[in-house]
């Protein structure tokens, strides 16, 4: 087994070289972690430290002012509370039935082909063409009332709908078939079957995508603009029709004042905002946790 | 307020009509032991036949009324006052109805008050005949249905052809979404194209809508300095970001990491993704490009700006780091493990491995990966909204202002001005370029992701 050539001083020297350029190489991958992460925990570090100070009771109950000491975010946060109530009512139901029709009716030909390209496709599209198509169609085709939550809610609705498509028919596909097959065999019909057996072993993936979904438009801002969410707004939303800010767009015209004290604001704002998202995704990751099952 | 009581009225008799469908096809099955449907379906079949008919006689009605009101009231002798100018009568109507709904609402058209009570009539009538309609529809249909509660009728199969169609309906709700985004953006963008030639459009250097007025309207649209500015924030500085770091999270994450480590690493990345845009931009507002003004005029740079393609870049290409991270690793794990064994048996170390065998092999899934974050970073709005600046330059210098194609479609889309002009329009035109790059890079890395899973399995 000895080979000579491979205790020659050469081998060695060569060999070394590659072991430090292995290292080199991994320490290239954690770096590049190390930095995506480092970069995270600035952002937050100066959230934090810019923003912690201005979080107090009058800020998070108060509305939007002129004065930096006397706004506050309930307001916004209020408009996004009920655009998002609107967003849910139309994207869950809508994107939940058009996945069950994709996954488990839908025949294979032509127009289904086209759907399903078209939901992938609307998954990339930019933000704002939504909002574009928020202000050509809801505002001056149909003449809802503008910067509402309800024409706020219906564009990210149509923007959310296809991540709740893409999720469910992931949930529904991972329902085995044997489960199908057992109903089908005490003469359940294909309807009973999905609604009694699939949907509800499905929906654990389901709710988990939904709540994803609802993170991302929560935190959208720019189809918001188009629509005319921008306006200042110093009292609540009373309803849905009503104008109204968004956490977000609080942000965004926040930082646009040149009053030093909103800096403090904005961060504060940012603060809440995250708050809010991260709550929803640990709720999702609690969620798929507690109830997925592994097949 | 009659219309909207009645629509109440309707689902709760579509309710006592659920209930009372249930009863009587149980009432049935307790007499003959057989029956084709569950007492549940003949339930749903009777709540359906109430309210399905009467929504559609309802919705029928809402669309009509207003014009019937409309017509009532002019032909009222309380009308016959007002003036011929059509405009201001429209005016006064208007109010009119302002305070038919709201007593005490302030209108200044003294005419109007008289209108007021003669159209609150109107209104009343015209609610009261439409109520009338609904309740005699909901009220035939329940009578159809209940008396279709039979032991062999197939309530079940009726009601699974509704539920089918509700489903069809709901899928096809994709298709009218890319119609409307289609036909609103070409519609506008052909307004546009109206005044404007495309290919002063696409070709013209020079970008000024603000003063863009009669003849030389052309030379102000010409929108190269916003794609030059997209393309080089987007995918230049922020791909020269987020390529090299995502790449390497992901190989690390794949190959070294032990279990452990990439469970809690992971989702810390994915948190990147998850921070809304407008933190990112006001990061980049507030940290970053200050700093790397300093930097500039630290470097030699006189006067430089603060709002630089650099910093947009820079933190848009952060913020893409976990979209190219998860393509990449979806990309290296879809390559067959036999093929680093067979390297690594052969005596390469890792990082050779991954050289030479693993990402060769990765490539087409990481380039498609690749494709699907510069969409992502060429649509992305609010990170150039408030870091890129507002100014189309036409330059190479990092340091410089640039603009891009979201930014301007922001700043002429928000603030006041009338919506048919050449430069409200022209930002249907710059979204239906963006629409279309981005449709085509998707399509396109769809497509690869397609086939290059294909080549594995």
């Amino acid at each position: 087994m000895s080979n000579p050539t491979w205790h020659s001083p050469e081998a060695r020297r060569r060999l070394a070289k590659r072991h430090a350029s292995e290292r080199r190489f991994k320490a290239m991958g954690l770096g590049a972690i190390v930095l995506s992460v480092a970069f995270l925990a600035l952002l937050l570090v100066i959230m934090l430290k810019n923003g912690l100070g201005g979080l107090d009771w009058s800020f998070l109950s108060g509305a939007d002012s002129t004065s930096p000491d006397i706004a506050g975010v309930w307001g916004a946060a209020k408009g996004s509370l009920l655009t998002m109530l609107v967003t849910l009512l139309i994207a869950f139901p809508m994107g939940v039935l058009a996945a069950i029709y994709l996954e488990e009716f839908a025949p294979k030909n032509k127009w289904v082909d086209i759907v399903e390209v078209s939901i992938n496709n609307l998954a990339a599209v930019p933000s704002i063409i939504f909002g574009l198509l928020g202000l050509a169609v809801f505002i001056n085709t149909l003449h809802l009332p503008r910067s509402s939550p309800m024409v706020g809610g219906l564009t990210l609705a149509l923007m959310t709908m296809p991540v709740i498509v893409i999720s469910g028919r992931n949930a529904i596909k991972a329902v085995p078939p044997s489960i199908r097959e057992a109903a089908y065999g005490i003469g359940a019909s294909k309807v009973q079957t999905t609604f009694h057996h699939v949907l509800p072993l499905a929906l654990p993936g389901i709710l988990t995508g939904t709540i994803i979904g609802m993170a991302r438009a929560l935190g959208e801002t720019a189809p918001l603009l188009m629509i005319g969410m921008r306006a200042f707004v110093a009292t609540p939303p009373g309803g849905v029709t009503d104008p109204s800010s968004v956490l977000p767009m609080q942000i965004f015209l926040w930082s646009d004042e040149i009053d030093k004290g909103f800096v403090q604001n904005t961060s504060a704002a940012i603060i809440v905002l995250l708050v809010f998202l991260l709550a929803m995704n640990g709720l999702a990751i609690y969620l798929r946790n507690k109830f997925e099952v592994r097949w | 307020m009659i219309l909207t009581g009645i629509l109440l009225a309707v689902v709760g008799l579509g309710l006592i009509g659920w209930f009372v469908g249930r009863g009587r096809a149980r009432l049935l099955y307790h007499g003959r032991g057989s029956m084709h449907s569950m007492p549940n379906y003949h339930g749903w079949h009777l709540a359906l036949w109430i309210v399905v008919p009467a929504l559609v006689v309802w919705a029928v009605w809402s669309g009509i009324q207003p014009g019937l009101v409309e017509g009532a009231l002019l032909a009222d002798p309380a009308a016959a006052a007002l003036p011929d100018n059509a405009m201001h009568r429209s005016a006064i109507i208007s109010q009119a109805y302002l305070l038919a709904s709201d007593p005490g609402a302030a209108v200044f058209a003294s005419e109007a008050q008289a209108l007021a009570a003669p159209l609150r009539a109107i209104i009343t009538r015209f609610s009261l005949i439409g109520a009338l309609l609904v309740t005699i529809v909901a009220f035939t249909g329940s009578a159809y249905g209940f008396t279709r509660i039979r032991a062999r009728f197939e309530a079940r199969t009726q009601v699974e052809r509704v539920v089918m169609g509700v489903l069809l309906l709901a899928s096809l709700m994709a298709i009218l979404t890319t119609f409307g985004i289609v036909a609103s953006l070409v519609f506008e963008a052909g307004l546009f194209f109206k005044d404007v030639s495309p290919i002063a459009f696409l070709t013209g250097t020079h970008w000024s809508p603000g003063n863009a007025m009669g003849a030389d309207i052309d030379e102000n649209f010409g929108a190269v300095p916003l794609f030059w500015g997209t393309i080089y924030i987007g995918a230049i500085i922020a791909m020269a970001v987020a390529i090299p770091l995502g790449l390497m999270s992901a190989v690390y994450l794949t190959q070294y990491a032990s279990r452990r480590v990439r469970k809690w690493l992971k989702p810390i990345l994915e948190i990147l993704a998850g921070i809304p845009t407008v933190v990112y931009g006001y990061f980049a507002a507030l940290t970053v490009a200050p700093m790397i003004r300093d930097f500039a005029a630290s470097m030699g740079a006189n006067n430089p700006s603060t709002e630089s393609a650099l910093a947009a870049g820079l933190v848009m290409g952060v913020m893409i780091i976990p979209f190219v991270s998860s393509m990449a690793d979806d990309a290296l794990a879809a390559v067959p493990r036999a093929m680093s064994d067979g390297s690594l048996a052969l005596g390469a170390t890792r990082s050779e491995t991954i050289k030479k065998v693993l990402l060769p092999a990765a490539l087409p899934g990481i380039v498609a990966g690749v494709m699907l974050a510069i969409s992502r970073a060429i649509g992305e709005t609010m990170i150039v909204v408030m870091a890129a600046g507002a100014a189309a330059n036409l330059s190479a210098n990092p340091l410089d202002s640039m603009t891009t194609v979201t930014f301007q479609i922001v700043q002429l889309l928000t603030g006041d001005q009338e919506f048919n002009s050449p430069k409200t329009l022209s930002a249907f035109a710059l979204g239906l370029i963006l629409f279309i790059v981005t449709l085509v890079l998707n399509i396109i890395a769809l497509r690869v992701v397609k086939r290059f899973r294909e080549a594995y399995e």
